[in-house]
């Protein structure tokens, strides 16, 4: 079968039917079709890398099906195998199962779907009431979370190393972020831009958990994924956004190896060119940023690195771009010689980027 | 034969390594690796396997020496080919060993 050249074959596996679907046939589906079909003909834009362009083409109105504010999460359960997405075990509304990881990705996708609903009026990850799928128990002694473009998967972890990836509201926040970017500045997993998508996630993820602890920027531990290592390793967490480099420093994981700033930026190709490494430095601008800039961390400085994700950036921006976009969007909220701009410059300074 | 692994990314980040010299193992198991490294088919496997990048998945690097033969693939988790599975799975053993 020929594969439009529109979709992500990582999608295939969820919906086939996407991925043979015209994307004129589906705008016109969303336009004049009942709900079934409209939900599917969304599954299919959902799947095309030109989302926010046709999404602005079809109109905003048209894309609602889901009613704004309302969750629609699901969680199914892999049983220690790999095949997506699942058993049912628990859909909106039902009560807790007793097993901790569908729980907490039951209420932690909540607690995201909350904080980008009621600060930034975001209606779920697509901004249209996309279902929150997602599945717990994957494959055996799994020590990885990630999002496969269209759900979020959770490992137990080893148990020696790594607890469950469920266990940090943030790595929630984190993975649904991911799905965030896809539909909007859609940043390439690869050097710069994917270390900006990852940044996005940590930032995004961390006010997620900032904003259920009720913490200000002074307040918080700005780490990321604290609770998730064992007590058998050296470490408070894996990264840690306002002191890139000292998550951890142990004899079996080594130490973090994320760059305080430009100097030390990672330049070999593993991890798709250091995402999870490089990331240190967006990560620790916007720390610094927010800091500056005092009171809870969303308020400001995250409607301002919102805006990049969803207005401003695009697939290739790199950091430099990412800097002057947000110098930029600060000057616009809150004027050109205002503290809040200079927050932001002061920070990217910081860090070496401009 | 001489195999070098390397692990890297996940949401974790970690970079896992890991170098296997048949001179220094067990016959069994330069065996288990010979056999694991002919039915993954290796040296008739791309560089460089395609394929859309996931967030957070892991990706792997794998290069051989064996004789005069020598090669090296890079292949995300998403898209590793079940043949290669095994192989992968081995070496991570015997990085977690070390
Ligand atoms: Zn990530």
């Amino acid at each position: 079968m020929a594969r439009n050249k529109r979709c992500k074959p990582s999608l295939n596996h969820i919906c086939p039917i996407c991925c043979i679907l015209p994307p004129h046939m589906s705008d016109q589906i969303v336009l004049n079709g009942d709900s079934t079909q409209k939900e599917w003909a969304l599954q299919s834009i959902r799947a095309s890398e030109q989302f926010r362009e046709r999404r602005a083409i079809v109109g905003a109105l048209n894309f609602n099906v889901a009613i704004a504010g309302e969750k629609r999460r699901t969680i199914f359960d892999a049983g220690t195998g790999t095949d997506l997405p699942g058993k049912r075990v628990r859909g909106e509304g039902d009560p807790p199962t007793g097993d901790v990881m569908v729980d907490e990705a039951y209420d932690g996708s909540g607690a995201t779907y909350d904080f980008f609903y009621d600060i930034f009026e975001r209606n779920s990850i697509d901004s249209f009431g996309m279902r929150l799928d997602s599945t717990v128990h994957f494959d055996q002694k799994y020590d990885n979370a990630f999002w496969n473009g269209s759900q979020m998967v959770y490992g137990d972890g080893d148990g020696e190393l790594f607890n469950r990836f469920t266990i940090s509201i943030d790595i929630i926040g984190h993975e649904l972020t991911h799905g965030v970017t896809q539909h909007e500045a859609g940043l390439v997993y690869k050097g710069q831009p994917g270390a900006l998508n990852e940044s996005m996630s940590d930032v995004f993820g961390s006010l997620i958990k900032q904003r259920t602890l009720n913490q200000t920027a002074e307040e918080a531990d700005w780490l990321i994924g604290a609770g998730l290592l064992t007590d058998k390793v050296d470490g408070t967490a894996l990264r840690s956004m306002k002191a890139p480099g000292t998550a951890y420093d142990d004899k079996v994981l080594g130490k973090d190896p994320q760059p305080a700033d430009m100097s030390k930026i990672y330049t070999g190709k593993a991890d798709n060119g250091g995402v999870h490494i490089n990331s240190g430095i967006p990560n620790r601008a916007f720390y610094l940023a927010a800091s500056e800039m005092g009171g809870y961390a969303w308020e400001k400085a995250g409607k301002i690195w919102y805006i990049a994700l969803t207005d401003r950036l695009r697939s290739q921006s790199n950091f430099k771009r990412a800097a002057n976009t947000t110098v930029t969007i600060a000057g616009e909220l809150y004027g050109r010689d205002s503290d809040e701009k200079k927050a932001v410059q002061n920070a990217w300074k910081t860090v070496g980027v401009i | 034969m001489r195999v070098t692994f390397e692990r890297s990314g996940g949401f974790a980040g970690l970079i896992v390594t890991t170098s296997v010299d048949t001179a220094t193992l067990p016959a069994t198991e330069t065996e288990q690796l010979q056999h694991l490294v002919q039915s993954a088919n290796f040296f008739g496997l791309p560089a460089e396997i395609p394929a859309a990048p996931q967030p957070d998945r892991f990706q792997y690097e794998i290069t051989i020496e064996d004789g005069n033969q020598h090669h090296t693939v890079r292949v995300g988790e998403a898209s590793v080919p079940e043949s290669l599975r095994p192989l992968l799975n081995w070496c991570m053993e015997k990085a977690r060993r070390g």
